[in-house]
This record gives structure tokens, C-alpha cells and sequence, in this order.
């Protein structure tokens, strides 16, 4: 090894160690018996989860909200995300190209999370808030894949039929779309998948759904129920992602 | 007057000159083969009479108007009476053949009726009728990605026998159509160019084509036109030269044309 690599090396070591005392981090404590013993009681007291008949019910009425939050929300988003990824192709010039791809960063740049807190100001506490959230970010998102998607689509299809009169609307309608939707339809069902799992945790600034029942139960000291909603996230998520593969598998050919 | 070309160029932005100083005129109802070898500027051509293409210099008439100056309205009015065939069908792979077809009206119909097709093809027995004449009628609801070379070429002439343009410009309609399918094809625009006394110019790659169904030849090479004669009138030595930079003149078997006992190669069936 050369000195510089050495010198990084030492940099980085010096920085990890300003950065814990910075943070009055004591790893120390971590380890030591009291504390172990805690962790292992809080652990516990998850178990066994809530399987009373009148929590799944609440726990199948919070996994059904989340589906649909996400749902509505990618297709808003996906609604949305056309409509911006028309002008953001270049379709219309060069001026409402850049605002189109300025209103899709800045849609896209703010995470979901924050959206999702500033929705809840704007909307109220609830699955209203979480929609508007996961739309406003995933049409950030899904506008610029749409975007590049009909830049890279052949051009010939909707120019011969511009070529025998058809006005623009329809040479889109009938020369473009058909080529870009099965890559449309891909993006926002990945989107989607992706989604779901962002509702089931957007609850926890207050936006509805399974997120918002762990945030309350983990708040209330209800770790048992708590535990419910995390096995019921994870068997959510185990289907979503097995069933979209399906489904994009099936829509590829 | 169908078509005039005044001293036309077309210099593409490479710089390479496809087209260079090309005057012809075309009446209405007359039919045109234009012949040359790969390259010679046949498709260039052809554009520029579709319109997609803008001549660098000289002027152009397209069914009596300059598709250059008029405004924007009075060039999709006439784009409409324009219909073009090209090589390689640009239809959208996953595209229905009905819809394909049923498209080359679009500029003709009202923008609901468009839309209204999209749901449900509104005129299933016309896009029918017009693939009966290419005899792929069975193919009506198929993707059109499901077709061969050939077929798909067949369902670009139907859409143009749908369309009913005053000018038909078909470029290399059949390379990819077997040859008696090919004689069917080019038969069929023929005839429907006769019937409705309306022009049809087709560049052809099978010299046998275009000299037995098309009573103007116009061969051109290197973007220039090197003969515009009657079929009769067009000598083994102009086609030995016109394709000098080819192993020989294509026919669509690439057997050696037929020579008949007058020294006319064939004689031309529908003029």
C-alpha cells in the first residue's frame, strides 16, 4: 500500500471517532448487562402478537387502506406523470419542455415522507393525505420515465400518418401510444409495488393505513398488537412483490 | 396536372446530394414506375412528393399546390389526398391489422370518430374489403407483429386502398411479397389508379414489374434522372446502364429479362 492510502485510511478512522464523540455516542453502554437485559425485555413483551378476531379485523380494514391509498395513488401519479411526460418529451418546444422537466425534479426531488407530512397540514390526518403524497412523488418519478419512454419510441408510425392528413392527436393516439404502452404499463405497476410498501409506513406521520396503527400501538406501549401489523406489512409485502413479477413476467411478451 | 417537379435538389445536412436538378411532370391519372439501382434516390424522391421531405432547391407542385407555402390547414387538406406505401411498414408492432388499415383514413374523419375506432373499429367491413384485395382478409384481427415481411407490406397498400388518396406513391410496395403475390399487388394499384382516374408513382426494384404494369418508366441514378420513356421505348443498353453498379438488372426472379420476337419487351396491359 502507498502512503496515500495509508494517510486515507487514518482520516477516516479519525473522522469515525470525531463523529462518535461529536454525538456523545457510547457504544460501551450497548454492552453492558442492565442494558442487554432491557432489550431482551422489550423484545419479549412483542410476543405473542394480537390475534384476537377484532384486531385482524382492524388489521385487515388498515391493510385494505393501504392497498388503496397506494393504488389511487400511482394512478393519479401515472395520469399525472403523462400528462407532464408530453411536454417534457419535447413534444410542444423547447419552453414547455424545461418547465415541464422542472415541475417532474422538483415533484421527484421531494421524498415521499416530507409530501407526506406536508399533505397531512394541508389535508388532515388520513388516507387523503398519504394518496396525495405518494401522487405528487410518484408522478415526479413516473413523468420522467414516461418522458424518456416517448423520446426513444420510433418516430416513422406517427409521422406517415401526419404524412396522409391525420392531425397530431390521433398520430399519437395511433402511432405512438401502441408502441410505448406495455412499457408504460411495467413502469406503473413497478411504481405500485414500490408504493405499497411506502404506504405502509407513510401512517407513521400520520397519513392512514397499516403505518399509522403501528405508529399508534408502538406509541400507546401496545407492543403486541404492534407486532401484528409488522407480521401483516411483511406478508403484504412477501405478495405484492410476488404477484407484480407475475404480472410484469406476463405483460413482457 | 398531378405533379410538377422545377429544378428540385435535395441536399441532406450530411451534405451527400440524393436528388440533384430533377424536373419531371406527372398528369393526373398517369401512372409512373421509377426504376434506378439501390441508392440512385428513389425513396428520397418519393418523399418529396409525399411532402415529408423539403427540397433544398427548385420548386414543387404536389396536385396543384406548393405544400411549401401554404399554410398549415391547406397542407393537412392535402396531405389527405396524399397516400404513400412505404418499404417497411411503419405500423406499430402490437397494432391490430384493422386498425392499421382503418388509420389511413384518420385524416379525413372528425377527431371523435378517430378516438371512437381506438375502443372499437367503426368500419370493420371496409378494412375487411380492402385486405380481400390483398388477399389477407383472414389476417383482420391479427397482431400485426404476428405477420411475415410480405404481409405486413400488404396491409401498408391496403391502408392506402382505404385511404382513396387523388396520389398514390408507393415505395418498393413488394420487395418483401413473393412474386405472384407481387403481380397481384401491383395489379391491384393499377387497377385501383385506373378506376378512380387517379395517379399512381411507384419506385419498383424488379425492372420486370414496373416494365410490364406501368406505361411511363423513369429510371434515375445518382439523383439524376437518366431516361423518362414508354416501356417499349426502354433499350436492353439504358437498362445495362442505369444499373452498371450492380451485378445485374434485378428482375423479380433475377432471371434475364424476357426478350419478345419485336424487340418489345412486353407490352403493357392496362394503358
Amino acid at each position: 500500500m502507498r502512503l496515500v492510502h495509508w494517510l486515507v485510511l487514518a482520516a477516516l478512522l479519525a473522522v469515525t471517532w470525531a463523529s462518535f464523540a461529536f454525538l456523545s455516542l457510547d457504544l460501551g453502554s450497548l454492552l453492558t448487562g442492565e442494558a442487554r437485559a432491557q432489550m431482551w425485555k422489550y423484545v419479549v413483551s412483542f410476543f405473542p402478537p394480537d390475534m384476537s378476531a377484532e384486531y385482524l379485523v382492524r388489521i385487515g380494514h388498515g391493510t385494505l387502506e393501504t392497498i388503496a391509498i397506494s393504488a389511487i395513488g400511482t394512478a393519479v401519479a401515472a395520469v399525472l406523470g403523462l400528462a407532464l411526460a408530453l411536454p417534457a418529451s419535447g413534444r410542444f418546444g423547447a419552453v414547455p419542455r424545461a418547465v415541464a422537466r422542472l415541475i417532474l425534479n422538483f415533484l421527484r426531488s421531494i421524498p415521499d415522507l416530507v409530501w407526506a407530512a406536508l399533505m397531512v397540514m394541508a389535508a388532515g390526518l388520513g388516507p387523503f393525505a398519504g394518496t396525495l403524497a405518494l401522487a405528487w412523488h410518484t408522478a415526479g418519478v413516473i413523468g420522467r420515465l414516461f418522458a424518456e419512454t416517448l423520446e426513444n419510441a420510433p418516430t416513422e408510425p406517427a409521422q406517415a400518418l401526419r404524412l396522409s392528413g391525420s392531425r397530431q392527436s390521433l398520430a399519437f393516439l395511433y402511432g405512438t401510444l401502441p408502441n410505448v404502452v406495455p412499457q408504460l404499463v411495467a413502469y406503473s405497476l413497478y411504481r405500485w409495488e414500490i408504493n405499497i410498501r411506502m404506504a405502509a409506513i407513510l401512517g407513521v406521520v400520520g397519513a392512514g393505513g397499516l403505518g399509522q396503527m403501528l405508529y399508534f400501538s408502538l406509541s400507546l406501549f401496545q407492543q403486541k398488537q404492534a407486532l401484528t401489523v409488522i407480521i401483516a406489512m411483511l406478508l403484504l409485502v412477501v405478495i405484492v412483490d410476488g404477484a407484480s413479477a407475475w404480472l410484469r413476467r406476463r405483460l413482457a411478451d | 396536372m398531378s405533379i410538377k417537379l422545377d429544378q428540385v435538389s435535395l441536399v441532406h445536412p450530411n451534405g451527400h446530394r440524393a436528388v440533384g436538378n430533377v424536373s419531371f411532370e406527372i398528369d393526373s391519372g398517369e401512372r409512373v414506375a421509377i426504376i434506378g439501382p439501390s441508392g440512385a434516390g428513389k425513396t428520397t424522391l418519393l418523399r418529396l412528393l409525399a411532402t415529408a421531405l423539403r427540397p433544398s432547391a427548385g420548386e414543387i407542385r404536389i396536385l396543384g399546390d406548393d405544400p411549401w407555402r401554404v399554410g398549415r390547414g391547406v397542407l393537412r387538406e392535402l396531405r389527405c389526398r396524399v397516400g404513400m406505401v412505404h418499404q417497411a411498414p411503419p405500423i406499430p408492432p402490437r397494432q391490430r391489422v384493422v386498425t392499421a388499415v382503418l388509420a389511413g383514413r384518420l385524416g379525413r374523419w372528425p377527431l371523435w370518430k378517430g378516438l371512437a375506432s381506438l375502443v372499437y373499429p367503426v368500419d370493420i367491413e371496409g378494412a375487411r374489403q380492402m385486405l380481400a384485395r390483398m388477399e389477407i382478409a383472414d389476417k383482420l384481427f391479427e397482431r400485426c407483429d404476428r405477420l411475415s415481411g410480405g404481409q405486413l407490406q400488404r396491409v401498408g397498400v391496403a391502408r392506402i386502398l382505404y385511404q382513396q388518396p387523388d396520389l398514390l406513391l408507393t415505395d418498393e410496395p413488394v420487395s418483401a411479397v413473393d412474386p405472384a403475390l407481387s403481380d397481384r399487388v401491383i395489379g391491384e394499384l393499377n387497377s385501383e389508379a385506373i378506376e378512380r382516374g387517379v395517379t399512381l408513382v411507384a419506385s419498383l426494384h424488379a425492372v420486370d414489374l414496373a416494365l410490364h404494369w406501368f406505361p411511363r418508366i423513369i429510371g434515375i441514378r445518382g439523383g439524376e434522372i437518366a431516361f423518362d420513356l414508354p416501356p417499349a421505348r426502354v433499350t436492353d443498353a439504358m437498362l445495362k446502364d442505369l444499373y452498371a453498379s450492380e451485378a445485374a438488372v434485378p428482375t423479380q426472379t433475377n432471371a434475364p429479362l424476357a426478350m419478345q420476337p419485336t424487340g418489345i419487351r412486353r407490352k403493357p396491359m392496362c394503358s
